[in-house]
């Protein structure tokens, strides 16, 4: 299925950030702050392939439209038709995972048994500022080991972590 | 500070085999960085051999690391430093279970068991201090006399006051951060109106967390009542600058090394990465006394140079060369094999490295012991999850901890033990926050806003204890050489035999015993678990445990009174060899409860004022009797 | 240069009484932090893993201008003065207008680029009036952002920013003659000393007499331009200006080089790795209720909670330099987010941080 996403790649990486949103509970501005947009988007596409990438912003898409006229919240049809998805599933978790700390985790071998291997599947970091810019860190009220050092004595005052409400 | 630039390439190995120097040391870490300063600004004619591949020390070297460090998957400690089968070294990850009879051999360190140990060394320019963590407590008085006091181990040819003036070299030159009120306990005293470099580092939130349950506490040991408090460790890492240091001349921190000017860093920052690598360099590390040393030319350095073997003139026991092979490419086991001559020879290559090398040269002295009674702390690990919000992962990996257990009677049965409170979380017993992440996403299915809320949560209440326990020398536990085991460049590798002590295990069995107690205390949730798989795990007296590597390795060429105890003396000058010098932690009798690198770095200063008085003393006696044949002459290169 | 240059002249010192001295110094204030938002918009334009020369080189230029700016604060105090650095208007509206000579030039909020880096070239040039008529230049009528003039006469400015100092030390040689030690009135726990501000980059003056009070001003000097006309300052420390000169150059200088001809290691600048970020920024630029637009008004809140910060560690509390440290990491991360983000609307144009200050806080909290 070539939708017509393939079209648009601006519009396909605007969906991407919108699902990456809901996976993370961190705003658009946010995520894009990471400068990691285009670079996870790719890593997703280059491992489980375009069309199943395409296949989850469908869904998401068509929840998104969906929420309105429904008795449901998006996260309880996202988890209706993505996140219990035996294929799309565990892709929506490595792209939350990847957001938190810029690492693609392996997939399951129950989906590559499913699905077929992908070339490169295997758990790595997908780039040096991907590491620095996981946004596990900032939700902890911490810095990356390493990097964003939070200067000197700051470590003595209480945590600054956003609460959720 | 400025590390000169192609210092690597000042002299090429052709030319620095045809001089005679008046020292040549092998291995840049501390210890011989510390021997090779002292002895420049002496006057002398210094050749340092390192094995490792790396140029000079710059910053984009440095950064090189970080990168290495950033994009990889496991983030251990040997994660920033690349793989180099030439000179090859110890990694955490590589230790397996052991079974009975069958050596693991698979990693660098061929591990006889029965203990298999995850204990680890650096093999780059700098040494282990690039990715150590930078503790700098002092030994406790106590420390020194453990034979005498209860009949065990080993005692010191040295006392607390003997070190004590070294000890203030050492903590000039690492610039230690530490208040003096807080440092004199169990014992340790300071000279009237001394001060540490710098203030102490300030308590992270969650030693404060920590302080709130157990500050003011006793337990009874032994019939001897201990009162515990939360206190900063020294440590080797910039700070606020002590105005009232040195007599108030104050002290200047010293920041990165770099081959051209750009500053950075400087003050301690936070980064909470100070192993396996501190972006900023506000950690010490001994890049920055090696470019001091490296300051007026006095020193040659050659990397891609391992010491192969220790060539001893049979008739004299006096060593005249040291033979290396000299490699271009890590990957591949090309070399050229030469020789280097002076009038002194230290080996500073580290606990392991020192006996491997000496033992490989046949030379096990006349004590029998070089390589024996390897020493390393026992680390148990202890974790929980605290009632409240600690902000867990923030500050250096370690401000605080409990060491009123460091000293006392009780030792005369069970090993003493100091306390760190991780500021790192849980990571090194589970690999968090990374493991939290993906259980919580993957196990328990949390998505969005619950597993925004669900983070915090599980990682920023994270306490956990790291129990350093003591371990007495033991001659079983050693470091040996086997043919069959060999790397790269045919050298050949390590081989470790080790069991934990009992008198260490009953420590570790109290440890454990503490921990609840202070996890009690705070209403802490204990989520200890030793997974009996795990190659680390021992059994005592029906409960198990996992005993993670110390990295604070010692004991394999001890100092002692005489040539049948030790295999050097209070100088750490080798009984069998006049012109031959072992430093580093090998040549500690015990190691107490201190991390042992800043007690080395004291040793090496006072090594090398004998070694300066040493070559004074040569160099008349030659005059004096002038024995033409005795001029070592430049030695024709052999190549293999 | 020194700046015992144009004692001598025949003509009265533009700083005959205290109130100008203190003008004047919080003129200087305002100059030397006028120059931190440009520097800290270049640097963190540049994207991530890229530029690493040319990062520590701006990373580094930002904490000696913070030095500079500690320096004033320091003598400012010493005479008896006050650092206030929530006065309306004293973050400047960019673009700002510096004198550089003959003319002036204008100094932008805008990504890391050679352009910029020529700005920031012109900014540190070492320039000495060739005589004293012009050392004071009228620029015509009065203009906002226009740094380095003489208080109370936008118009006319000072040739050069050594110039500029030059004046502020005649004054307090002028006034030190006047009223003796009596001049340095200020209570000397105001002082920021080494323990709260230390750098890789020379070393923090206490001032509390005429010597010391040369001295943070040579610093400031050198710093920018060099000693008596060399690369390097007193200290050894390379000058700001030929520090930029050699990522220009593409390589860095070491000891003994000449002006011009570095000969140390290469570097490598990629002029294209930077974000491409609205120059000169400003809250109109962004759509009202954008995402853009509230980080930008929420980074505006903490600038202004950050110079806050710094009045309240120069008037009396040096310890909390370092709480300002940790704040301007803090504003690192929030400049990131807006210059990683596209503007909506713009094609291609990312935001940056406008730095319009108006908050009034030092009021407020102390
Ligand atoms: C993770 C970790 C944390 C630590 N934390 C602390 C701490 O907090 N406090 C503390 O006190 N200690 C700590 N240590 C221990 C400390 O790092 C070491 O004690 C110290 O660095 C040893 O210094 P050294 O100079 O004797 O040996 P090393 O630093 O190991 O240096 C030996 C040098 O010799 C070179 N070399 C080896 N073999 C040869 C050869 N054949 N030929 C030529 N060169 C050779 C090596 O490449 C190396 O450069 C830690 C260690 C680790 C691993
Ligand atoms: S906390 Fe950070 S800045 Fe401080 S020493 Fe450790 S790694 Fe370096």
């Amino acid at each position: 299925m070539t939708g017509p996403r393939q079209l648009d790649g601006s519009r396909r990486l605007e969906d991407f950030l919108a699902f990456s949103a809901e996976a993370t509970a961190f705003t658009v501005f946010e995520l894009r702050g990471t400068g990691q947009s285009q670079a996870y988007l790719n890593t997703c596409d280059g491992i489980v392939g375009t069309e199943v990438t395409d296949c989850l912003l469908d869904r998401y898409d068509a929840a998104r439209s969906a929420v309105v006229a429904s008795e449901s919240t998006l996260p309880e049809l996202l988890r209706r038709d993505i996140l219990s998805d035996p294929q799309l599933g565990p892709v929506a978790r490595n792209i939350a995972k990847m957001w938190f700390v810029g690492v693609w985790y392996e997939l399951p071998r129950a989906w590559t048994e499913a699905f077929g291997a992908r070339e490169g599947n295997a758990t790595f970091v997908v780039s040096t500022q991907s590491y620095t810019e996981g946004l596990l860190w900032p939700a902890i009220g911490a810095n990356p080991p390493g990097a964003k050092a939070p200067g000197f004595g700051s470590w003595a005052h209480p945590p600054r972590i956003p609460v959720f409400p | 500070m400025i590390f000169p630039r192609d210092a690597t390439r000042r002299t090429d190995h052709k030319a620095a085999s045809e001089t005679f120097y008046d020292v040549v040391v092998v291995g840049s870490g501390i210890s011989g960085a510390i021997i090779a300063e002292q002895l420049s600004q002496a006057g002398k004619r210094v050749l340092v051999l390192e094995a490792a591949a790396d140029e000079d020390r710059s910053l984009k070297g440095y950064e090189g690391f970080l990168s290495r460090f950033y994009a990889a998957a496991s983030k251990d400690n040997q994660s920033p430093y690349p793989h180099n089968p030439n000179a090859p070294m110890p990694r955490s990850t590589d230790a397996r279970r052991i079974w009975p009879g069958q050596p693991d051999s698979s990693a660098y360190l061929v591990q006889n068991g029965p203990f298999s140990s995850d204990t680890t060394y650096t093999r780059v320019l700098g040494g282990t201090t690039m990715h150590w963590e930078a503790k700098t407590p002092r030994m406790l008085p106590q420390d020194f006399h453990l034979r005498t006091m209860f009949g065990l181990g080993q005692d010191w040819p040295l006392t607390y006051d003997d070190l004590s003036p070294y000890y203030v070299q050492a903590e000039r030159e690492l610039g230690v951060s530490a208040d003096v009120e807080h440092q004199s306990y169990l014992g340790a005293t300071f000279d009237p109106g001394y001060v540490f470099p710098m203030h102490e580092l300030p308590l992270s939130y969650l030693d404060k967390v920590v302080a709130k349950g157990v500050d003011g506490t006793f337990v009874e040991l032994d019939g001897e009542q201990f009162e515990l408090s939360v206190r900063a460790f020294p440590q080797a890492r910039n700070g606020v600058p002590n105005a009232a240091y040195d007599n108030g001349k104050g002290y200047v921190p010293v920041g990165a090394v770099n081959t051209h000017q750009v500053e950075e860093g400087e003050r301690c920052q936070g980064n909470n990465n100070c192993v396996p690598l501190c972006p900023v360099q506000a950690k010490y590390h001994a890049g920055k006394t090696l470019a001091k040393a490296l300051q007026d030319g006095r020193v040659d350095l050659l990397t891609r140079t391992v010491a192969s073997k220790v060539l001893v003139d049979p008739a004299t026991g006096r060593v005249d060369g040291i033979e290396v092979k000299v490699y271009q490419d890590p990957e591949s086991p090309q070399h050229t094999t030469m020789i280097m001559r002076g009038q002194i020879f230290v080996l500073a290559a580290n606990a392991i490295e020192n006996p491997r090398l000496m033992l490989a040269s046949g030379l096990s002295g006349s004590s029998g012991l070089m390589g024996r009674n390897l020493m390393d702390h026992a680390y148990l690990l202890s974790w929980a999850l605290l009632p409240e919000m600690a902000g867990t992962f923030r500050g250096t990996n370690c401000t605080g901890g409990i060491v009123d257990l460091r000293a006392g009677s009780f030792r005369r049965q069970q090993a003493a033990f100091a306390v760190d409170i991780h500021n790192d979380g849980w990571g090194w017993a589970t690999g968090a926050p990374y493991s939290d992440l993906v259980d919580l996403v993957d196990q328990q299915n949390l998505f969005g806003a619950e597993l925004r809320r669900a983070l915090p949560d599980r990682i920023s209440r994270q306490l956990l204890l790291a129990l350093m326990i003591d371990v007495l020398p033991n001659e079983s536990n050693r470091v040996t050489v086997d043919p069959a085991y060999t790397d790269q460049l045919g050298n050949m590798r390590p081989v470790i035999s080790y069991t934990v002590p009992e008198y260490t295990m009953r420590g570790v069995a109290y440890a454990r015993q503490f921990a609840r107690q202070v996890f009690q205390r705070l209403g802490a949730a204990d989520h200890t678990a030793y997974d009996p798989t795990d190659g680390a795990y021992l059994t005592y007296e029906g409960e198990g445990y996992v005993i993670r590597g110390g990295n604070h390795l010692a004991g394999t060429h001890m100092m002692g009174t005489n040539s049948r105890n030790s295999v050097v003396d209070a100088q750490q000058r080798s009984w069998d060899h006049p012109n031959l010098y072992l430093v580093g932690g090998g040549s500690m009798p015990t190691i107490g409860t201190s991390n042992v690198t800043l007690t080395m770095a004291a040793l090496c200063y006072r090594s090398a004022e004998r070694i300066i008085a040493q070559l004074q003393d040569e160099l008349s006696a030659r005059l004096q009797t002038p024995a033409p044949t005795e001029l070592p002459m430049p030695t024709v290169v052999a190549a293999s | 240069m020194t700046t015992s240059h144009h004692l001598n002249g025949d003509s009265m010192p533009a700083i005959t009484t205290l109130d100008e001295l203190y003008a004047y110094l919080d003129s200087a204030m305002q100059l030397e932090h006028a120059t931190i938002p440009p520097y800290l918009t270049a640097l963190y334009s540049i994207r991530p893993g890229t530029n690493s020369d040319a990062y520590h080189v701006l990373r580094v230029t930002v904490v000696e201008e913070m030095l500079h700016l500690t320096l004033v604060a320091n003598l400012l105090n010493a005479v008896g003065g006050t650092p206030d650095l929530t006065v309306a208007g004293f973050v400047p509206d960019y673009p700002a207008y510096l004198p550089d000579g003959e003319r002036d030039f204008q100094v932008s909020c805008a990504r890391f680029s050679r352009e910029s880096l020529g700005t920031f070239l012109e900014i540190e040039r070492p320039r000495q009036a060739p005589d004293e008529q012009s050392r004071l230049i009228d620029r015509g009528p009065a203009r906002r952002g226009r740094l380095g003039s003489a208080p109370g006469n936008n118009q006319l400015q000072y040739y050069s920013i050594g110039e500029f100092y030059q004046e502020i030390s005649r004054g307090l040689h002028y006034l030190h003659d006047l009223l003796g030690d009596a001049l340095f009135c200020g209570d000397p726990t105001r002082q920021v000393g080494s323990e709260y501000f230390y750098s890789g980059g020379g070393a923090i003056v206490p001032v509390s007499d005429l010597r010391s009070a040369e001295a943070a001003i040579d610093l400031i000097c050198e710093q920018g331009e060099g000693f008596g006309g060399g690369i390097f300052d007193s200290e050894g420390e390379l000058a700001h200006y030929y520090r930029f000169q050699q990522l220009v150059l593409g390589r860095y200088y070491q000891e003994r080089d000449s002006r011009d001809h570095p000969s140390g290691p290469h570097i490598e600048v990629d002029w294209d790795a930077a974000y491409p970020i609205k120059q000169n920024a400003h809250l109109a630029d962004y759509p009202a209720d954008s995402e853009v637009a509230a980080a930008a008004i929420a980074f505006n809140t903490s600038y202004a909670g950050f110079l806050d910060l710094l009045t309240r560690a120069y008037g009396g509390r040096p310890e909390l330099l370092l709480d300002a440290v940790t704040e301007m990491f803090r504003l690192r991360d929030q400049m990131t987010r807006l210059i990683h983000n596209p503007i909506p609307g713009l094609d291609g144009v990312n935001a940056a941080p406008t730095f319009e200050v108006s908050v009034h806080l030092a009021g407020v909290a102390s």
